[in-house]
This record gives structure tokens, C-alpha cells and sequence, in this order.
């Protein structure tokens, strides 16, 4: 009868709506399944708890007919035999809807007072069942429900890790996030609330209804009169307030885009003086989300109040009729009227209101959490383009032999990035790979530790194809140091153990010393065990280069994938890394994406790398010699060699435009 | 071209300030008043709204009025019935009983004659009189509602506005600070936060006590003795409510925490999914995730059993009162002192005395939420930006672009190491400056120091003679334009990106500064041309192109001094050239500050500063430096040279 804020919210959100719900559903049921007891629990509660909340109101017509009324009526008579001459009949009810004959019997006051007590009593019992099988109801569903979401947030993230880097590389990590962190959260609403809520809704109407239909077809009809039109309401109103908030969800899109940009760019519009016109364009901006949200909200307004008034005259119908009824003999087409059942439908009138507006609201909950459910399935189902094959073997320990055979490659399909690379890496050999943005230099390291499959040729290490072996033991023997650091939200003892877990503390301090970052750690007031913010924030460029140096030193692999970053770090730090890199490098087979002369020029190898081909190769001063690709490409990128300079934008799996 | 011609009103020496609107909003500064002092605060914008103010809570006292007549009318029903059916059966009596049984009701036949007649259309007026109260109701709850709506939003759009103008004009040593997306979630969900208490809190808050008051005072006025049997249900609810609220929220709190615990794992894992992958840490990765997930189900599962223990509690409670007035009025209507319509009124009002106690929990958590965002809010409002033009500051005057620094010292936030320590050069009008040194040498200081985006912490900066500090920001800056490597475009067109220095530039303007740029070729082999949008929703540019777009936008300018940095993006050999030729064309005529990355800027320069830690370890030109300064010989071979010796004589020389 009251409220409303909870469905402004409801119809606020962004719904959804599902494909297959069938199959989706048994999807769901599958999930439920161990919880079996506790659902058949809230079903059990749930039809107790609408028992409770449907003889309540019952009982109460009851006591009005079988003691208050008797009594009013008796009020004029002093009993059976005060009124000397008059027929008995006369001064009690005529006819009652009392189903107790023998409170009818009483006569003291006292008595009835008693008989009222007790069935008082009974009433007060059935809100007591009321009380417990909600409680319970709602933890069961509650439990089942937590524990389904736990598996599938589980299984979801099980998959995300799964799922090999063309994947994640399509998608973005805000989407594949949102599995997680929005469709389990519309799953929680829809299926651990909405579902309950809808389904004891419709259980409590039709309980109701078959309650008074069975009392008095005539007088449930007056009684339900208002029913369609409260269902007509709710429906129209908040269909049209979601559609309304559609569009504030488009203008408050535009408030946010408006901020976002202003705000990270502030140092622009502070120095082009541009302050006034984009304060006077955001509350362009800012004004019109206001007035979507005004118009919005006029529906969501309209629909409390509407079914609020039309609870009153329902209430009204129900007094008015019944009293009619009454006043004119008790006799409502074939059905005894009495105050008793005026009381009972009373309170079964005022039951109405709240189902009906949830049902209608909770309903397309429920849609979106099928629709959320769709998701999650779908990324649970995503065939990971990498995986071992069945009879795959442990990749034996590695030397370092690495050769690509007539090795092609793409991203989209028909869009080639590598075409035919050839090459050889003995063990121990230091190969550069130099060449353009997007040329496939990233494409080539991407495929030695087997992150995508080729498409066509083969990757072998020490004669063996990548694709025979697991990518477990495969990649446990390849370390990879990436341009842009990527560090973990915890300690920087933890973040070099990354690289092997099993790893002792001293180890770990070991291999930060090998690449040169202890001296900087230990710098820190809580040295290793300094909490590293999201992305490592606290630390300079550089020093996050030297932490992720010291987790692939202590990986202490046998082949290494370098993407030499180009962002810039002090000379002192750059020469630091430089000596780390040295030390790492010693012995181990490397592929290194060159940013750096220095590491050119020692390289055992140059591959230079233009729209997925190698059109050159050999040592750094042969190549040189040659004035060919390469030295064109040594005079663009090269030459002009600084410390905060260089391009290096280039995300090592960022999809690579050919060409 | 033109000059300076910034709509700038011609204030005279010493006038009042009054150039920036941003004047800080004089927070009081020591006396932190609490947060409901805030949550007051932003409740005072509604001034700026009275009559939406006036009609929301007068619709709400007329709705709650409609409200409370309703049950009334329904005791009014029943009674009239009760009473016509009484009349009616005694005047059916045989008339020697009918005196009998009309002197034990204390009625007259008359009287009851009256009842009876009377009675179908006191039933019909009563009937009638709660469709025209319920449609009333419907029709004030609506405007209540809408206009309590209508008013939050305008107090968001103002907030919104503030923030963003506040935002707008802090100095960048506050942007230091702060990062963008804190900004954000106070301009979005912390305005929203207060914005929900606003519209709805705050009406509920007094719709509640008004039900509330207005209920009990016609309960007690009609039937005290009844009354007093349910009132001590009451407090006891209100205990259970605030119990309820102080359990819970910690635990809420503890949920959040876990949830957030949660996500960082998993996002974590999908930004860093290729260091995972490599290192094969996916089963461990995994199982960090499972226990995450399972804390965090956990404590999901103790709130739920809190809330499914107290929330039926708390209808049980509300239950009970209603059996209490069933009984004692059952009671008091067998003993004769009570009529069935007032007792089923009883029940009505009952539920209007619960109500209200339900929606307070909701209340007290809206209100706390709100308070702790408008504190976030107005931290933001009552930020001091420590750039604002000083009272009595003049318009810039067109400027020749003589710079000097005098012995500038500078510390961010006035304190710590300092990050310049006693500059002191000079540039001539026209004159190329070259900046050199290490990252954190202080290069970039001294670019900010020029256009005042900070102020130096000792010293003086002296451009043509004026201190920065004396004149008026925007007219300093519109004078000076700023080429940086890594350039923010903003949505919107090309076209309006060139141009957003100098909004009021003519196409004509704007398609020359784009030629001189070299942008004018790849402007227009876009399918849109000048009118293609870019920024976050538009095309992407490559860096090269972005960098000319900067060009272009500060050629617009014409500014007198140029600040830019000389690196750039990687582009094919042909491009760069041009980006070169761009970029010496902006700089002829105007005195310019480069950050040096080339060996071309150095060779060219008027004057090269070589920095080290804050200080300028060496100036000069490059003959003379790489003879006298073992330091600039050094950056000279490992920065800006490398090993380009077996390369032949570099092009630029």
C-alpha cells in the first residue's frame, strides 16, 4: 500500500531480455540441483507462510461473527431472555458466517471475551509461522543461492584464465570482467529474491482469490473489481518509466563522458584558458540529463499513488457493498453477508497491492537475470582456441633450440599478420627483432611460449611442436618480460615470487639483487614487503622494470621473451636495467623486441620484420652495410636514440594491423 | 593575425577582482564542522528552489491528510451499518418490546427511525467521500513525489555544476593530488547519493513523523485507552530498528570490503593475463580467486541470517500490536464501550503507525550515505586552489615574450625536496630555449612555471617584466600555447579541437592553421574532413596525427611564447619531416621553451639549459657547452646521440 523507492530502483536498471530461456534455465536447475533440500524447503515454507498470511484475516472475520457481532446484537436484547415476547431470532444475527456453532451458544460476556481470547491466540500462532517460515524461506534461498553464484563466479574465472590471449585480446577486460561483477549480481537479484518474491506473490493472489471466491462469488468480484485496473497501471506506468530511463541512461552517459574528459584533460583546458566554454557545455549537458530525469520520473511517481488510491476504493467497495448487503437482509446473491466477512475481505483487499506491484517489477528482474545467466553460459562454454591436445606430452627441459617453420599466423581470419616466417635460434642465441609498428614483430614472440597456434607451419623448441606438448610444462621453462609491468596488488616479495611460487625468501631476495633491485627495495621503509597499489603505483617506470626483470630471473627460464620498454627512466635506472638484462640474458635462448641500439647491436641475430615477413636478417653492422629496410628503419627509430623518447606504444598484444 | 582579443572587460588598476567566478567559497577554515553539517549544506540549495520546495512538502501534508481521513470514513460505514441493522431489527420487535429494547440502546424510536433511513446514504456519503479522499491522495502523493524529485534533481544540477566548475579551475597541483576517477565518483555518486536523501529522505523523513503524529493524535483524541494498549509497541520497535541498524551496518561494510577483495583478484588476473599465462600460474590464481569468492559468500550468508532473523521479527512485532488492539478492542466492543467501525478504523490506523516505523531504517541509512557524500562533495567546493588571480590583478598586455626566471625555487605543496632550486636565466624575445637533463631534473617545472599552472615557491617569473603572479591567469595563458607529446583530444570534431583555444576562429583560420601543421592532407582524406569527430567516442588518431592537431591548435593561437616538447611519435621518415618543418615553423618569431630530445633543437637553440637535480648545471650554446661541460657532453652522447657513429652525418646537422 505504501513505498515505492525499491521500484524506482527496480525499473532504473537496465534490463535484458533472454534468448533461450529453456535451455538457460536448465542450466540454472543443473546449478540448484545440490540444493535440492533447501529449495524444497522454501517451498515448503512458502506455502505455510501464504497459509498463515491467508487465515489470518480469516480468523479475524471469525471473531467479529462469532463473538462481536452476537454481542453488539445482543446489546439492545440483555441476553436470550431479556426481551420478554420477542423471538429469539430477533436479537441475535440471523444468519452469520460463524463456522463455531457453539460460540453462537454463549451468552455472558465473559464467556465470549474467553472464546475470543483463545481464537486471538491462534491468530497471534499464525503470525508467529508467518515469521519463522519467512526467516527461513529466506535464508534457505538464500544459501542455495549464495553457493550457486559462488560456482559459477568460480568457474567463470577458471575459464577467463583458461581462455587464450586472442580472446582477451577481442575482448575488452571491462566486458569479460562484467561475467563476474554485473551478471552475477543481476543473477542474485532475479533468482535469489526476485524469483521468490514473484513466486509467493502469485501463490498469496491466487490463494486469496480462491479464498473469497469460495466465501462469496458475488462479493469477490466486487472485491477484485480493481484488480485489473491495478494491473493495467502497473504495467503501463512502468513500462513507460523504463523507457524513460533509457534515455537518462544515455544523458547521464553523456554527464559522465563530459566529466571524465574534463577532468583528465584538465591541464589542456587550463592552458588554452578553455574553462569558461566547458563549464558553460557541461551544464548544457548537465541540464538535459536533468530534464530526462524529471520526465522519468513522473511515471514512476504516477504508480505508487495510483495504486494506492486504487487500494482505498477497494477498501471502500468492500465496506459499502458488504454494509448494503447488511442493511438489507443479509442476503448477497445466495451468500450470507455478515461483518465477519466484510472483516475478512477487508484484510484480504489490502493483501493485494504489494504482489501485484512487485510481480510486475520483479518480473523483468528475473528476465535479466535468465539474459545474465545467458552470458555467464556462454562464456563458460567458449572453446579456448589454445588448449592441450589429448595426447599431449610433458615438455621435456628445454635447451633452447627454437625454429619457426614456414610459420603463418592471424587475428582475423583471412587477415594474415605473419606469412611464412623462417627462422632458427640455436641455444644460448640472443635474437632482435626489429621492424615497424604492427609489422608482427609481438606476433612472433606471442608464438614460442604458445599463447596463439599458427595457422599454418610450426613452432619447434629443441625439434619438438609447441602444439604436442602441455602449455603448462611448455611455458614453465619460457619467461616473458613485458614492456608494461604488470604488477599484482601485493607485496613486492610476492609480486617476484610470481614467477615461482615455490620459491624461498632468500631466492626471491637473490634474484632481486641479480637484476639489480634491491638496492631500491631496500631503499623502501617496509623494503619487500611493501604493498604495491593497482598497477604497481608507487614506483617509478623503471623500477617496475627491474622488479619484473627479477620475477623472470627467478623463473630462471630457458628461454626468454623480452619486449624491451622505451618509456622513459633515468640514466642511472636505465643503466641499471641494462646490466640486469646482461646478467639475464647469459645462457638462456632470447627473443628480444629491440627498442635499444645497445641491444641490437649485440645481438646474435637481427630480424627485421615488414608486413609480417622477414625481409632482412644477420648482424646489426651487415644489415647496416647493406642500407637496405634496416637502415632505413636504423635512421627513423634509431638514430635519434634517447632516454624519453621512442615510440613503444605498441601493447604486446594489441591485435596488429598488417602493414 | 589577431592578438589577445579575449572578451576581457577593461577593469581599472586596483578595481575588485571578480575576474574568476571560482573565488574560493570561503570555507571556514580550521572550525570541520561534522558530516550532518554538510549533509545542512547541500539541503540549503533548495533555496534556490522554493516554490518546487513549497508545493512538494505542501503536496505532502495534503496527501498525508487525505491519508488519514480514510479509515475514518470506513468507521463511518460500518458504524452507519451497524447501527441501521440494530434499528431495523428492533423496529421489527413487537411494539411492547421495541420501548424496551430502544431505552436499553439510550435511543428514542425516533432516533432509531433516523438510523435506520438514514443509514444507506450515510453508507453511500461515506463511500463516496473516500473515492474523492483516495483520488486526492493519489493525485498530492503524485506531486509530492514529483516535485520532491524535480527539486533533488535541480539541487544535483547545481552540485553537479559547482563541482564540475570547481574541478575546472583547481590548480594543477590539486589534479596532482587527486586522481580523475575520485573526481568522478564525487561528481556522480556521491551527488547522487545526496541527491536520493534530498527527493526522497528528506520527504519521507517528514511524511513518516506527519503520518506518525497525525495517526497517534487521532488514536489517542478517539480511543486513548486502546490506544495505550498497542503504544508500547512502539519503542520496542524503534529499538529493534535501531538494533538492527547497528548490527547490520558493520556487516554491510564487511560485504562491500570482501566484494571489492573479489573484483581485484579477477581484474587483476584479466589486465595481467599474459603474465599469468607466462608463468603458469593459472591453478594458483584460481584457487586465490575460489577463496576470495568463498570469504566473501560467507559473509553474504551471515548478513543473510541477521536479516532473516530480525527482518520477521520486526513484522512479527508489528503483528503482535495488531492482535493487542484485536483483543482489547474485541474486549471493549462485547462489553459495549467500543463499535465494530471503530475498531476495524483501529486496525487501519495501525498499520499507518507501522509504516512509518519501517520506512525509518531506510531513512537513517539514506541519511548517513548522504552525509558522507556531501562531506566528499564540499571537500571538493571548499578546495582552495592555490593558482586564483589575486585581487587587483590586471589584463596581460600583449606580450613581446621576454622570460625570466629569478632565483626560483620550487617545492610541490610548498614543502619537501626542492624540485628547483634557484633558477635564474633569461630569454630574449624570440629566442629558443633548450631544456635538457635527466627525467626529474626539473625540465617540466619550469615549463609549468611560465603559464603559472603552479607558482614558484621562492623567486620570481617575470614575463616582459610583468610577475606572473600580478596578472590575470587567463590573459597570461592565452598568450602562451603548449605543444606536449602526448596530446588529449577532446570530443568533438577536428575542426572544434583545433580550435579550442580560440573558439571564434573562421574555418578559413582554421584550415590555414592546419596546413601549416601538416594536418591539412590527413585532415582531409577523412570521409567527414574538418567535421570528423574524434576523442573517446570519434576515430582514432595515430600519435603523429594527434601531435599535429596540437601544432595546429596552437599556430591558431599565435601565441608569443611557445612551450613544447620536440619529440615525436613514431610516424614513416616523410611524416616527421614534416612534423619538423611544422614545428620550426610555429617556433619562428616566438620565444619558445623546448623540451629537447633531438640533436636539430639543440644545434638551433639560443640557449640550452642543462639540468641536474633541480639546478641548472650548465647553459650556453652547444659548441660551447660540449667544450666546457663534461655533464651536457654526456647527455649530448647517450641521449641525444647514442652510437650514431657508424652512421653517416646525421641529416639535420
Amino acid at each position: 500500500m505504501f513505498g515505492g523507492g525499491h521500484l524506482r530502483f527496480a525499473l532504473e536498471r537496465e534490463t535484458a531480455k533472454p534468448h533461450s530461456v529453456g535451455s538457460t534455465l536448465r542450466r540454472f536447475g543443473s546449478y540448484f540441483r545440490p540444493y535440492g533440500l533447501q529449495l524444497a524447503l522454501v517451498m515448503v515454507m512458502m506455502v505455510l507462510g501464504t497459509w498463515a498470511q491467508v487465515t489470518a484475516p480469516d480468523l479475524t472475520g471469525q471473531v467479529v461473527d462469532c463473538y462481536l457481532t452476537p454481542a453488539v446484537a445482543s446489546q439492545f436484547g440483555g441476553g436470550a431472555t431479556a426481551l420478554p415476547g420477542a423471538p429469539a431470532s430477533a436479537t441475535s444475527v440471523r444468519a452469520s458466517n460463524c463456522r463455531f456453532p457453539e460460540a453462537l451458544q454463549l451468552t455472558t460476556n465473559a464467556e465470549r471475551i474467553a472464546g475470543m481470547g483463545k481464537m486471538i491466540l491462534m491468530i497471534v500462532g499464525l503470525f508467529v509461522l508467518g515469521a519463522v517460515t519467512g526467516g527461513l524461506q529466506f535464508y534457505m534461498m538464500s544459501y542455495a543461492g549464495q553457493n550457486v553464484l559462488k560456482r559459477m563466479r568460480v568457474e567463470v574465472f577458471q575459464k577467463i584464465l583458461r581462455l587464450s590471449i586472442g580472446y582477451h585480446v577481442e575482448h575488452e577486460a571491462g566486458d569479460t570482467m562484467s561475467r563476474i561483477t554485473n551478471d552475477a549480481d543481476t543473477i542474485q537479484q532475479g533468482v535469489n529474491f526476485a524469483l521468490v518474491q514473484v513466486l509467493s506473490g502469485v501463490l498469496l493472489i491466487v490463494w486469496i482469490a480462491y479464498n473469497m471466491l469460495t466465501r462469496s462469488v458475488a462479493y469477490a468480484l466486487v472485491a477484485m473489481s480493481v484488480l485489473p485496473l491495478m494491473v493495467l497501471a502497473t504495467t503501463y506506468f512502468s513500462n513507460q518509466a523504463r523507457r524513460a530511463f533509457r534515455r537518462t541512461r544515455r544523458s547521464i552517459g553523456s554527464v559522465n563522458a563530459d566529466l571524465q574528459e574534463s577532468i583528465a584533460g584538465v591541464r589542456e583546458v587550463q592552458a588554452f584558458s578553455r574553462e569558461r566554454e566547458n563549464i558553460e557545455a557541461f551544464r548544457e549537458t548537465n541540464a538535459s540529463n536533468r530534464d530526462a530525469n524529471i520526465r522519468a520520473v513522473a511515471y514512476t511517481a504516477a504508480l505508487a499513488p495510483a495504486l494506492e488510491a486504487l487500494g482505498y476504493i477497494a477498501l471502500m467497495l468492500v465496506t459499502a457493498v458488504g454494509g448494503f448487503a447488511i442493511l438489507r437482509g443479509q442476503d448477497f446473491f445466495g451468500t450470507t453477508m455478515s461483518f465477519g466477512l466484510m472483516v475478512t475481505f477487508l484484510g484480504y483487499v489490502q493483501r493485494f497491492n504489494q504482489p501485484i506491484q512487485q510481480i510486475s517489477v520483479m518480473w523483468t528482474n528475473i528476465q535479466s537475470a535468465i539474459a545474465g545467466g545467458e552470458r555467464i553460459f556462454g562464456l563458460i562454454d567458449v572453446v579456448p582456441d589454445v588448449q592441450d591436445a589429448p595426447d599431449a606430452q610433458v615438455m621435456p627441459p628445454i635447451r633452447g633450440a627454437v625454429e619457426f617453420k614456414d610459420v603463418w599466423a592471424e587475428y582475423k581470419p583471412g587477415e594474415p599478420v605473419l606469412k611464412g616466417v623462417e627462422l632458427r635460434a640455436q641455444p644460448g642465441q640472443m635474437i632482435a627483432i626489429a621492424g615497424p609498428t604492427g609489422a608482427g614483430k609481438t606476433t612472433i614472440a606471442n608464438l614460442i611460449p604458445r599463447f596463439y597456434d599458427v595457422t599454418r607451419g610450426q613452432v619447434l623448441i629443441d625439434g619438438i611442436d609447441v602444439r604436442s606438448v602441455t602449455a603448462y610444462s611448455l611455458r614453465r621453462q619460457i619467461a616473458v618480460v613485458l614492456q608494461d609491468t604488470f604488477l599484482f596488488n601485493d607485496t613486492i616479495l610476492e609480486n617476484i615470487r610470481f614467477g615461482r611460487p615455490e620459491a624461498s625468501d632468500d631466492e626471491v631476495k637473490a634474484a632481486a639483487r641479480l637484476a639489480h633491485a634491491d638496492s631500491f627495495i631496500e631503499r623502501l621503509p617496509e623494503a619487500y614487503e611493501t604493498v604495491l597499489g593497482e598497477r604497481g603505483t608507487g614506483l617509478s617506470q623503471g623500477q617496475r622494470q627491474l622488479l619484473s626483470i627479477a620475477r623472470a630471473a627467478l623463473a630462471d627460464p630457458r628461454i626468454l621473451i623480452l619486449d624491451e620498454a622505451t618509456s622513459s627512466v633515468d640514466t642511472r635506472t636505465e643503466r641499471l636495467i641494462q646490466a640486469a638484462l646482461e646478467k639475464l640474458l647469459a645462457g638462456r635462448t632470447s627473443f628480444v623486441i629491440a627498442h635499444r641500439l645497445s641491444t641490437i647491436r649485440h645481438a646474435d641475430q637481427v630480424l627485421v620484420v615488414e608486413d609480417g615477413q622477414i625481409v632482412e636478417r644477420g648482424k646489426h653492422s651487415e644489415l647496416l652495410a647493406r642500407q637496405g629496410v634496416y637502415y632505413n628503419l636504423y635512421m627513423s627509430q634509431f638514430r635519434r636514440q634517447d632516454v624519453d623518447g621512442g615510440d613503444g606504444r605498441e601493447r604486446l598484444a594489441a591485435p596488429i594491423a598488417a602493414g | 593575425m589577431r592578438r589577445q582579443r579575449n572578451p576581457a572587460p577593461p577593469s581599472a588598476l586596483g578595481a575588485p577582482s571578480g575576474a574568476a567566478p571560482s573565488a574560493p567559497s570561503g570555507a571556514a577554515p580550521g572550525a570541520t564542522p561534522k558530516a550532518a553539517g554538510y549533509l545542512v549544506r547541500a539541503i540549503r540549495y533548495i533555496r534556490r528552489y522554493r516554490r518546487d520546495a513549497v508545493l512538494a512538502y505542501g503536496a505532502l501534508f495534503i496527501a498525508t491528510a487525505a491519508q488519514l481521513m480514510v479509515p475514518q470514513l470506513v468507521q463511518n460505514i460500518i458504524d452507519a451499518v451497524t447501527q441501521g441493522m440494530i434499528a431495523g431489527k428492533v423496529l421489527e420487535l413487537p411494539a411492547a418490546v421495541q420501548s424496551l429494547a430502544a431505552e436499553k440502546l439510550g435511543l428514542s424510536l425516533d432516533e432509531l427511525l433516523a438510523h435506520r433511513n438514514g443509514a444507506e446514504s450515510a453508507l453511500l456519503w461515506a463511500g463516496a467521500l473516500i473515492v474523492v479522499f483516495a483520488a486526492l491522495r493519489g493525485l498530492f502523493a503524485f506531486a509530492q513525489t514529483y516535485m520532491g524529485e524535480r527539486l533533488s534533481q535541480s539541487v544535483a544540477f547545481d552540485l553537479r555544476n559547482d563541482l564540475f566548475a570547481k574541478i575546472q579551475r583547481l590548480s594543477f597541483s590539486y589534479h596532482d593530488q587527486n586522481r580523475t576517477g575520485q573526481l568522478m565518483v564525487r561528481a556522480t555518486d556521491d551527488v547522487e547519493k545526496v541527491r536520493l536523501f534530498i527527493g526522497q529522505g528528506l520527504l519521507m523523513a517528514v511524511q513518516a513523523l506527519a503520518l506518525l503524529t497525525g495517526t497517534l493524535a487521532v488514536l489517542l483524541a478517539t480511543n486513548a485507552r486502546l490506544m495505550l494498549v498497542a503504544l508500547p509497541i512502539l519503542p520496542i520497535a524503534l529499538l529493534m530498528f535501531g538494533f538492527f541498524g547497528s548490527v547490520t551496518r558493520p556487516l554491510f561494510e564487511k560485504v562491500q570490503r570482501l566484494l571489492s577483495n573479489m573484483n581485484t583478484i579477477l581484474q587483476e588476473n584479466v589486465a595481467g593475463i599474459k603474465v599469468v599465462k607466462a608463468f603458469t600460474r593459472e591453478d594458483e590464481q584460481d584457487r586465490r580467486f575460489a577463496v576470495a569468492a568463498d570469504k566473501y559468500m560467507r559473509q553474504q550468508l551471515v548478513v543473510s541470517r541477521i536479516m532473516s532473523f530480525l527482518f520477521p521479527l520486526v513484522f512479527l512485532v508489528a503483528s503482535l500490536g495488531q492482535a493487542l488492539i484485536l483483543n482489547a478492542g474485541g474486549r471493549q466492543i462485547i462489553q459495549g464501550t467500543l463499535t465494530l467501525g471503530e475498531w476495524q478504523k483501529f486496525s487501519l490506523y495501525l498499520v499507518y503507525v507501522f509504516f512509518p516505523l519501517g520506512m525509518l531504517g531506510m531513512i537513517i541509512a539514506q541519511m548517513s550515505q548522504a552525509s558522507a557524500s556531501a562531506r566528499r562533495v564540499f571537500e571538493i567546493l571548499d578546495a582552495q586552489s592555490d593558482i586564483v588571480d589575486k585581487p587587483g590583478a590586471v589584463d596581460t598586455p600583449p606580450l613581446r615574450g621576454h622570460v625570466r626566471f629569478e632565483n626560483v625555487t620550487f617545492r610541490y605543496f610548498g614543502s619537501g625536496e626542492a624540485v628547483l632550486s634557484e633558477v635564474d636565466f633569461e630569454a630574449q624575445p624570440g629566442q629558443t630555449v633548450a631544456l635538457l637533463g635527466a627525467t626529474g631534473s626539473g625540465k617540466s617545472t619550469i615549463i609549468n612555471l611560465i603559464p603559472r599552472f603552479y607558482d614558484a615557491t621562492e623567486g620570481r617569473v617575470l614575463i616582459d617584466g610583468l610577475d606572473v603572479r600580478d596578472v590575470k591567469i587567463e590573459s597570461l595563458r592565452s598568450q602562451i600555447g603548449i605543444v606536449l607529446q602526448d596530446t588529449t583530444l577532446f570530443s568533438g570534431t577536428i575542426r572544434d579541437n583545433i580550435a579550442f583555444g580560440r573558439t571564434g576562429a573562421t574555418d578559413a583560420e582554421i584550415e590555414r592553421a592546419a596546413g601549416a601543421a601538416a594536418a591539412d592532407t590527413f585532415i582531409r582524406s577523412f570521409p567527414d574532413g574538418y567535421a570528423t569527430l574524434v576523442g573517446e567516442r570519434g576515430t582514432t588518431l595515430s600519435g603523429g596525427q594527434k601531435q599535429r592537431l596540437a601544432i595546429a591548435r596552437s599556430l591558431l593561437m599565435d601565441p608569443r611564447i611557445l612551450i613544447l616538447d620536440d619529440s615525436t611519435s613514431s610516424v614513416d621518415l616523410a611524416t616527421e619531416a614534416e612534423i619538423q618543418k611544422a614545428l620550426s615553423e610555429l617556433m619562428r618569431g616566438r620565444t619558445s621553451f623546448v623540451i629537447a630530445q633531438r640533436i636539430s633543437t639543440v644545434l638551433n637553440a639560443d640557449q640550452i639549459l642543462v639540468l641536474d637535480r633541480g639546478r641548472i648545471a650548465a647553459r650556453g650554446r652547444h659548441e660551447e657547452l660540449l667544450e666546457s661541460s663534461e655533464l651536457y657532453a654526456g647527455i649530448y652522447s647517450s641521449q641525444l646521440v647514442d652510437d650514431a657513429r657508424p652512421v653517416p652525418a646525421p641529416v639535420e646537422a
